[in-house]
């Protein structure tokens, strides 16, 4: 997966409104809650077989360190 | 020789807190998404002076309508709401009902996965010889630990009680169950203060946590992800296990009927274990998380939507603890 499919998806999953881009913060969008964030590891989970910790969720801020934790290797 | 669900009745307390009351409550979050993610529309909280025992004792006499009280010969009462940190709160629920003396009664301290258990243990006290008759209990009132500013957990759970009679049976209708346990996660799901290591600390500090939701260590704290990645990690295989150990394929159930905790996470858990849309039950609308009476419940709903009844259920309880157990059931009738 290219990252620009990645933030196609991740709006999809997520049910964001506006376009994503690496240097947003998940955090400051309004949708963002404890449902969204479950299901966010939920997706991670499903598509990297990454498991996203509680600790993780409190150290991400901007999609691009969401990438970080999920691992840069695992993008095309 | 076996044991057999004979009958479920639940209740909720009488006032409805719905998606739109949580709105006014807390005017910064939309709670209209409440209800397709979590599937949540109406959940219930007890009165101030109300409690778990109040409600148990209704769910029970709804049962006595259909079976004499007499005829119970143990009563098996699921709760973290007890009336007190002693007596036991079955002794006074034996009281209440005015069932007979020679009965045994016994509180047991579990969540999510305490209907499983408790029908497990209904299992094992009939099918030893011990008795015929088993009242099995679970009643919770998590809305009043929940800290008042905690708007995911106040959306999420709701108060409730369950009555199940599980009885001597010909045909043995209650298959093989297994369990699990992982204490190293007891303080994801925990209400820290006012039992034996820390009393109430009427100085607790508030805590922000989640998306600006409050606690303190007076207050139940859920640790959202550390529970959905530790359901993630353990049920799906732990279900394939209990349809191994009952000689059973995934096809084979009729439903399953897990803990119902949100519509995401249940929805979530099917796809990974790969289980047919129509075969695996999801209802909160009407009540939320009702912690141990999720499972009676749910099966009370599904049973009552089928004209005929022949079903083997999967049933499977998940959360705090860690605990986790589930097994087979065998249904011929509506409960």
């Amino acid at each position: 997966m290219t990252k620009q499919e990645f933030f196609v998806n991740l709006k999809e999953e997520l049910e964001i409104d506006v376009a994503l881009v690496g240097v947003i913060n998940l955090k400051n969008l309004d949708e963002w809650d404890s449902m969204t964030a479950m299901v966010l590891i939920g997706y991670v989970s499903n598509e990297f077989g990454v498991t996203l910790t509680a600790e993780d969720l409190e150290v991400i801020t901007t999609i691009d360190s969401l990438i970080e934790k999920i691992g840069v290797d695992k993008f095309d | 020789m076996g044991a057999i669900i004979k009958a479920i009745e639940y209740v909720y307390p009488k006032n409805p807190i719905t998606n739109e009351d949580l709105g006014y409550m807390y005017p910064d979050y939309d709670f209209s998404k409440f209800a397709n993610k979590v599937g949540i529309e109406i959940r219930y909280w007890v009165k101030e002076n109300e409690t778990a025992l109040d409600l148990a004792v209704e769910a029970c006499e709804k049962i006595f309508l259909k079976i004499r009280r007499e005829e119970i010969d143990y009563i098996l009462y699921c709760t973290q709401s007890p009336e007190y940190f002693l007596p036991t709160t079955a002794c006074i629920l034996q009281n209440k009902l005015d069932l007979r003396k020679d009965v045994g009664a016994l509180d047991f301290n579990l969540g999510c996965s305490g209907f499983t258990t408790g029908v497990s243990l209904a299992k094992g006290l009939i099918s030893s010889g011990q008795v015929r008759n088993v009242l099995l209990v679970t009643a919770e009132t998590y809305s009043k630990y929940i800290h008042p500013q905690d708007r995911s957990n106040k959306g999420i759970f709701g108060d409730a009680a369950a009555a199940t009679l599980i009885s001597y049976s010909e045909d043995e209708c209650i298959g093989e169950f297994l369990f699990g346990t992982d204490g190293s996660g007891y303080d994801k799901l925990i209400v820290k203060n006012g039992c034996s290591r820390f009393g109430f600390d009427s100085n607790a500090e508030e805590v922000a946590y989640g998306t600006n939701n409050l606690y303190t260590d007076n207050h139940l704290y859920m640790n959202g992800p550390e529970i959905f990645n530790f359901t993630n990690k353990i049920i799906p295989d732990f279900t394939k296990d209990i349809l191994a150990k009952n000689n059973l394929n995934l096809l084979d159930p009729s439903q399953y009927v897990f803990h119902q905790a949100n519509a995401f996470m249940l929805n979530f858990l099917r796809n990974k274990i790969k289980i047919e849309q129509d075969k695996f039950f999801i209802d909160l609308r009407d009540g939320g998380n009702t912690v141990s009476c999720t499972i009676p419940i749910a099966l009370k709903k599904y049973l009552s939507s089928k004209d005929s009844i022949d079903e083997n259920i999967i049933i499977v309880g998940f959360g705090v603890g860690l605990s986790w157990s589930g097994g087979l059931i065998k249904i011929k009738d509506k409960l």
